[in-house]
């Protein structure tokens, strides 16, 4: 268990002798078609099965559920604090996030002569533009503690892209729905210049984590951002905000393209295609990289002979009909560097003797197929026989995961449009 | 009018929710929710929801105090409960890993259900247990247990017979001596959080031998419950605990057959 939790990387490494390791290697790195143990195609995702909307408590959640059964289940709940006026603009991220536990702590009374005190004359124009603390992000998975590598990781992974994401041309874009989309996330979270809501994202893995579960979080999570709705504004300007009471007058936190038009019960014909948002949470994608392939969505025995592993967020925003975007590219410490090596017979002292009886024509067939595995070290690779995959990644390998992400009727817009299809709201 | 039920039920003999005093909130449940896990089930009491996975009996782990010497008997049970940070009206923050509510559902369930199963069948294994309250609106421990037994039925552990629990409680604060010429306090059955909030309430847990052999044969429909779990928070005079114990038992009876169809359905699929 100590161990388990000590393991930054990818996932813990699966107990794969080095012969198993070398035949999975091979078979992935097959040049242009890879032979996935499950039989996929390299861009083909698990199946897996998704519902939104299952928690009356919050203002919105999901779940997906993987086919090897590992589950996930992800709780939004939002709730309005007072902005503390120019902390945005002139304090330190860490002094803003103690000045705003303050203000909330405190209530009505202290906590606005603190944040007013605090904050007097300083540049209230920020206080428009929204801040990246007011979205917290938690993530649970058995086993682990909050405040293990893993989770904390994992979270800020997938908070980072999540308020980075600023739509930029979105202005000149069609529909109103999207001017609500100002400045990204953050922008939508301002209510005025004294109050903002603040967004507690919990992800909950309901079982341990079969394999890196970061795809699995990521989408579970782009879901209940999809279905989360806050409550309708009543109160105008820099009034002090009250809602509308009814929750069938909730505004969707990402605003839908189809909202200026009469919602019939949540498209209540089948038949009709959900309606097309030009705004949408990122989707944090996990690809590897095994020789010259490309592999998307790893189980947990590919993620351990990758020479690379990428987390790759992409959204869409309103900006080029469509197009995708590409928030922030992650690399994640691949486990085959810390698995065991195999010995090739040649250096092999218990085998010694046999190969060399075998006879010398044997002996100078892989020696030219070798291929030098790492120059500095003069390492070599022998046919069969696992080695672990040490040094960086090339820049085109890099670049094709992205343009496999990013082109058009690509992998992202594909898993984009199959979350879209699953019933919202 | 301040809305709770110690006001308004005098008056209306209706309970915050619209309930009568003997009525449980709808009870859903179903198993084998999670294919990774050895049995798992989902419960739903009222707005109360919980999610329940089992793993094992498995061998346990290697440099575990408990692991050595204890489970040489039979197997040990570990409980994990989890509230999630989204499950209460406000979202709650924590510090560290667990708070004080779930590690004490933990522990009771711990201790209910190491005696409750046929643990000696399973030496020196584990049998881990993993409790996710997505959802709390009172009777936490009762919906916990119930969800944990249908766990477990689906993981396949023997056990002499369905733990059931269900909370009672009573309509007033009940502090002093009980009157019997004027007696206007009812008991409650399956507390909602606002009642828990300020009523005082019991869990109780009951369970049934299943009868096998000759004694099946002989007694065919006497319905045996066993009280083995019993917990108190509040305070409450000692004259009104009968009553409440007795609504709490027939609250677990109506559950145990509640439960005891969602197993047979699943089973018939």
């Amino acid at each position: 268990m100590s161990t388990q939790r000590q393991a930054t990387s990818a996932s813990q490494t699966p107990h794969i002798s080095p012969a198993e390791l070398s035949y999975l290697y091979t078979s992935l790195s097959l040049p242009q078609n890879p032979i996935r143990p499950d039989g996929r195609s390299a861009t083909q995702f698990r199946p897996l099965t998704a519902e939104t909307d299952l928690l009356p408590g919050t203002n919105g959640s999901a779940r997906v559920g993987f086919a090897d059964g590992t589950q996930a289940i992800v709780g939004v709940k939002a709730e309005v604090e007072r902005t503390v006026v120019g902390a945005a603009a002139s304090y330190t991220l860490a002094e803003a996030d103690g000045a705003g536990d303050l203000a909330g702590e405190g209530g009505e009374g202290s906590g606005s002569a603190a944040g007013g005190g605090a904050g007097a004359g300083a540049g209230a124009g920020a206080a428009t533009a929204g801040h990246g603390s007011w979205v917290q992000m938690s993530i649970e998975i058995p086993g682990f503690r909050d405040d293990d590598a893993l989770p904390v990781f994992l979270a800020e992974m997938m908070r980072e892209p999540l308020v980075e994401s600023v739509s930029s041309g979105s202005k000149g874009a069609s529909g109103d729905g999207e001017k609500e989309m100002e400045g990204g996330l953050k922008g939508r979270l301002v209510i005025n210049r004294r109050w903002h809501w603040r967004l507690y994202i919990d992800v909950l893995l309901l079982s341990q984590p079969l394999s890196y579960p970061l795809p699995l979080l990521s989408l579970t999570t782009h879901l209940a951002l999809l279905a989360t709705k806050l409550p309708k504004l009543k109160s105008k300007g820099e009034e002090d905000p009250f809602f509308d009471d009814d929750w069938n007058a909730a505004e969707y936190l990402y605003p839908r393209a189809s909202s200026s038009f009469p919602k019939f019960g949540g498209s209540a014909a089948g038949g009709v295609p959900p309606p097309v948002q030009h705004v949408r949470p990122p989707v944090t994608l996990l690809v590897i990289a095994v020789g010259d392939n490309v592999i998307f969505d790893p189980n947990r025995e590919e993620i351990a002979v990758a020479d690379t592993v990428l987390a790759i967020s992409v959204t869409r925003d309103g900006g080029s009909e469509g197009g995708l975007k590409l928030l922030s590219i992650r690399t994640i410490d691949p486990p085959s560097r810390l698995t065991q090596p195999g010995v090739p017979n040649s250096e092999n002292v218990a085998t010694l003797g046999a190969t060399a009886g075998a006879g010398g024509s044997e002996e100078q067939q892989p020696a030219a197929a070798t291929a030098v595995l790492n120059p500095v070290t003069g390492e070599e690779e022998v046919p069969g026989v696992w080695r672990p995959r040490r040094g960086g990644v090339k820049r085109r390998t890099v670049a094709k995961m992205v343009k496999l992400v990013l082109e058009k009727g690509g992998v992202g817009e594909e898993v984009l449009e199959g979350l879209e299809s699953v019933e919202v709201g | 009018m301040p809305l709770d039920t110690s006001t308004t039920y005098p008056l209306t003999k209706l309970r915050l929710d619209g309930r009568r005093w003997n009525e449980l909130r709808l009870l859903q449940a179903q198993i084998s929710t999670n294919p990774a896990s050895s049995g798992s089930s989902y419960l739903a009491m009222g707005n109360t929801a919980i999610i329940c996975s089992v793993h094992g009996p498995a061998e346990g782990r290697r440099g575990d105090a408990s692991g050595g010497s204890a489970g040489s008997s039979g197997a040990v049970v570990e409980v994990d409960v989890n509230v999630a940070g989204f499950a209460g009206v406000d979202r709650k923050r924590r510090a560290g890993g667990s708070d004080k509510q779930s590690s004490r559902i933990g522990t009771i369930l711990r201790s209910a259900f190491q005696s409750h199963l046929h643990t000696y069948l399973y030496p020196h294994s584990t049998i881990s247990i993993h409790v996710s309250v997505l959802s709390a609106d009172g009777s936490l421990l009762a919906a916990a247990v119930n969800a944990c037994t249908l766990a477990l039925v689906d993981a396949g552990i023997p056990m002499p017979g369905l733990l059931c629990a269900c909370t009672a409680g009573m309509s007033g604060s009940a502090s002093t001596p009980r009157d019997p010429t004027n007696d206007f306090l009812d008991p409650l059955l399956d507390l909602s959080l606002p009642e828990e909030q300020e009523l005082p309430f019991l869990t109780v847990g009951t369970t049934t031998t299943v009868p096998v052999g000759e004694a099946a044969m002989i007694h065919d429909d006497e319905d045996e419950m066993k009280v083995s779990m019993l917990t108190m928070d509040s305070k409450v005079h000692c004259s009104y605990v009968e009553t409440m114990l007795a609504v709490g038992i027939d609250g677990c009876k109506q559950i145990r057959e509640i439960l005891e169809g969602v197993i047979k359905k699943s089973a018939r699929r």
